[in-house]
């Protein structure tokens, strides 16, 4: 027995030996047996302050003290009236009574105050799990609620592609292969594993299961701080409650993931239907025109002069070229998407890249006015020669299909030291307010007619593109009439090198 | 223009559909035509039907097309003219090193073949030109170093007469980077700065010969691969 568990029992004999000491000094004036409720109220205070043990000593070294010094004749067992026999076995009877009663009590108090501690920690823990809304704010909740509670750091391990890996961990907790492998064990087995200090380890650790309906979600691992290993049946059970809670939060956590992952599939899905639907449109109009003008020619034949054969062979290549673009465009995105667009930078003549960009479009431009103006000493461009035709093709074409066919179309180059602007500005019926935000966003339509629209994707990849040389691309109406776009691109610091 | 009456073309294409209508489209203006459907088979005929000129497919069902061009020239100048759905710079400059004359995207134009087709036979049939090129309406008298575009005469410096001529002896092909470093400056590598004095003259050439220079329709670039001379002939 150590001093600590002796102290309540020598605290309570000083007490019966000062009773006694008072007994001494009131005696003459009280008759003895009134005395015995000193030592009564001694046996209540031992049974409430220190328990059962004590308070049943007290009881006992009571009775015998009460018989030897404060019953007559005195400093002897023997008594001189035999209704002093009686006194006795009532004091020892009401002591032992007291000191049960008491005693429970006191023990009464305790549990509750424990249980008052366990619901309080529990209670803080689901008040940080119902706070937390991602699995990383969760199991950092119950890393700190645990380690608090039982005096120690913790780690939670969870389930990844290589087996199990610690997700979440106090800072400063060694994650060594041998804990990794403790770990292990417990997520594969379900049962609480332990290693204790010794040579090279200085702590204790405790890895517990995260046991749900749905089996073991992962595994908690505490080192605890002060070396005392083993948890007293209170702080296990505690224990046990807050990791069922803390399972529970890793299960919800990871069902919330689940659902918002459903939630981008259904929109990604949304997206793809809308997708689908338009890419069936604008195929299948190009495809329905040559179908039909090449069955008209193949039925026809004869009875059609040239010119209408022409005119039929003409349509269907146009559509061609229509279908062709959308593929393009199509592969592009996809590309883009994918993170597979390889821009390849090489110093350029911007004029270059306009010029080219015209004539990729001779057709569509026909007689329109261009107007072309790039400053004679305009620098080199580090930009993907292709990549750049593309964007200033889509943006001229787009200048083409949305201003009437006198209207001029003006291309205006301008430089400073660190960037280079393009405009591309047209006179048509310029772009709806409510659609100039949006307009550079996937598969967006705008209010325009019909004839117009297309899947909304050329100007997207404009965007990708621009954005992937480390530039900007913005639009906006011109006071009189039609829309400007303008293409800003970084500049080489150090001039025409890259 | 007569050149390609009685040429012998080799048509390499896995595809039914389009082998039948380069067929029609090329008998029809007076070459022989013989086809392969695969890379082996492209191997054999390109030795046993004495072709002038192969037009060839890169994604073949047996073998890629890239090797094809690698083992024709290992033996043969044939000149090979790639018709491809890879559209990617580094695929046609993959093509263009491993000794095709010329790459052309499918979906093409016919017209456009016709008219590289052209290109690349005028190159290997001896002709009795003699001193005078001709491009559309650019003549280039390589003796008298004089170049005139329509009535109009252009004055070139030395090295813009040499990139021109370079151009016009290869006109309505396309002429690599490489290629003009390699001629006119006796370079193998594209080093950054003789790229950038070859921007410079080309730029300078299409001031002087170009109605608009900034957009010019007879000196066309080919992003990321060179430079091609309109021809003059039809729809090219």
């Amino acid at each position: 027995m150590n001093t600590g568990a002796i102290r309540p029992y020598a605290a309570s004999a000083g007490l019966i030996v000062l009773t006694t000491l008072l007994g001494e000094i009131i005696r003459k004036h009280l008759e003895p047996t009134n005395l015995v409720m000193f030592y009564l109220l001694v046996v209540v205070i031992a049974a409430v302050r220190w328990g059962k043990g004590p308070a049943i000593m007290t009881s006992i070294l009571g009775v015998l003290a009460f018989d030897f010094f404060l019953v007559p004749p005195y400093l002897t067992f023997n008594v001189a009236s035999i209704h002093y026999i009686f006194t006795f076995a009532g004091f020892l009877i009401v002591g032992l009574v007291i000191s049960t009663l008491a005693s429970r009590m006191r023990e009464k108090t305790i549990q509750a105050g424990r249980r008052e501690a366990e619901a309080a920690a529990l209670y803080r823990l689901s008040s940080d799990l119902a706070a937390s809304d991602t699995l990383e704010a969760a199991l950092s909740a119950v890393r700190n609620n645990i380690g608090r509670v039982l005096g120690g750091d913790a780690a939670v391990y969870l389930p990844a592609e290589d087996g199990l890996s610690p997700v979440s961990a106090d800072e400063g907790l060694p994650m060594t292969a041998e804990e990794s492998a403790t770990a292990r064990r417990v997520f594969e087995t379900g049962v609480t594993g332990r290693m204790d200090a010794g040579p090279g380890r200085a702590h204790h650790w405790l890895f517990a299961p995260l046991k749900t309906s749905e089996g073991i979600l992962g595994v908690l691992g505490v080192r605890f701080r002060v070396t005392a290993g083993n948890l007293s049946r209170d702080e296990a059970n505690l224990f046990d409650a807050l990791l069922s809670q803390a399972a529970i939060a890793v299960q919800r956590a990871r069902l919330a993931e689940k659902s918002r992952q459903i939630d981008l599939l259904r929109q990604t899905e949304k997206l793809h239907t809308a997708l689908l639907s338009s890419i069936s449109h604008d195929m299948r109009t190009p495809l329905a025109s040559i179908t039909g003008t090449m069955t008209t020619l193949l039925d026809q034949n004869h009875e059609l002069a040239f010119p209408e054969r022409r005119e039929l062979l003409e349509t269907a290549r146009e559509e061609t070229n229509r279908l062709n673009h959308l593929v393009g465009n199509l592969l592009d995105i996809t590309r883009m998407e994918a993170g597979a667009l390889r821009i390849s930078k090489k110093p350029c003549d911007l004029r270059d890249v306009i010029g080219t960009s015209l004539e990729q479009l001779k057709e569509a431009i026909g007689a329109r006015t261009m107007r072309i103006t790039i400053p004679r000493d305009f620098p080199d461009l580090s930009v993907d020669f292709s990549f750049m035709i593309k964007v200033f093709a889509n943006l001229i074409d787009n200048a083409l299909k949305f201003s009437p066919a006198e209207s001029p179309i003006d291309i205006t180059a301008n430089f400073s030291n660190c960037a280079a602007t393009v405009e591309i500005r047209d006179g048509g019926i310029g772009i709806p307010a409510c659609d100039l935000e949006h307009i550079f966003e996937k598969f967006y339509h705008t209010q325009r007619p019909r004839r117009f629209a297309g899947i909304g994707l050329g100007l997207s990849i404009c965007r990708g593109i621009v954005e992937a040389h480390g530039g900007k691309i913005s639009a906006k109406n011109n006071d009189d009439a039609g829309a400007t776009m303008t293409v800003t691109l970084p500049m080489d610091p150090d001039g025409n090198r890259s | 223009m007569t050149r390609e009456q009685g040429a012998r073309v080799l048509i390499v294409d896995d595809e039914k559909g389009i082998r039948s209508f380069l067929r029609v489209s090329l008998s029809s203006r007076g070459y022989a035509v013989f086809e392969s459907a695969t890379g082996s088979d492209a191997l054999d005929k390109s030795v046993s039907a004495h072709p002038d000129v192969i037009i060839l497919d890169l994604g073949l069902p047996d073998m890629d097309g890239v090797d094809v061009i690698k083992e024709i020239r290992a033996r043969a100048k044939t000149p090979i003219i790639i018709l491809s759905v890879r559209e990617d710079i580094l695929d046609k400059v993959e093509a263009l090193e491993a000794g095709a004359d010329d790459y052309l995207v499918k979906p093409f134009d016919i017209a456009e073949l016709q008219a590289r087709l052209k290109a690349v036979l005028r190159r290997f049939v001896p002709s009795d030109m003699g001193d005078i090129l001709n491009a559309g309406d650019l003549a280039m008298d390589i003796g008298a170093h004089r170049v005139t575009a329509g009535e109009k005469e252009i004055d070139l410096t030395p090295t813009e007469f040499d990139v021109l001529k370079l151009l016009m002896l290869n006109a309505g092909r396309v002429v690599t980077h490489k290629q003009i470093l390699q001629a006119i400056w006796n370079k193998s590598e594209d080093l950054e700065g003789v790229l950038h004095l070859l921007r410079v003259t080309v730029s300078n050439i299409r001031g002087k010969v170009e109605t608009r220079p900034d957009w010019p329709a007879r000196i066309i670039t080919e992003p990321g691969i060179g430079y091609r001379l309109r021809s003059g002939d039809s729809s090219d």
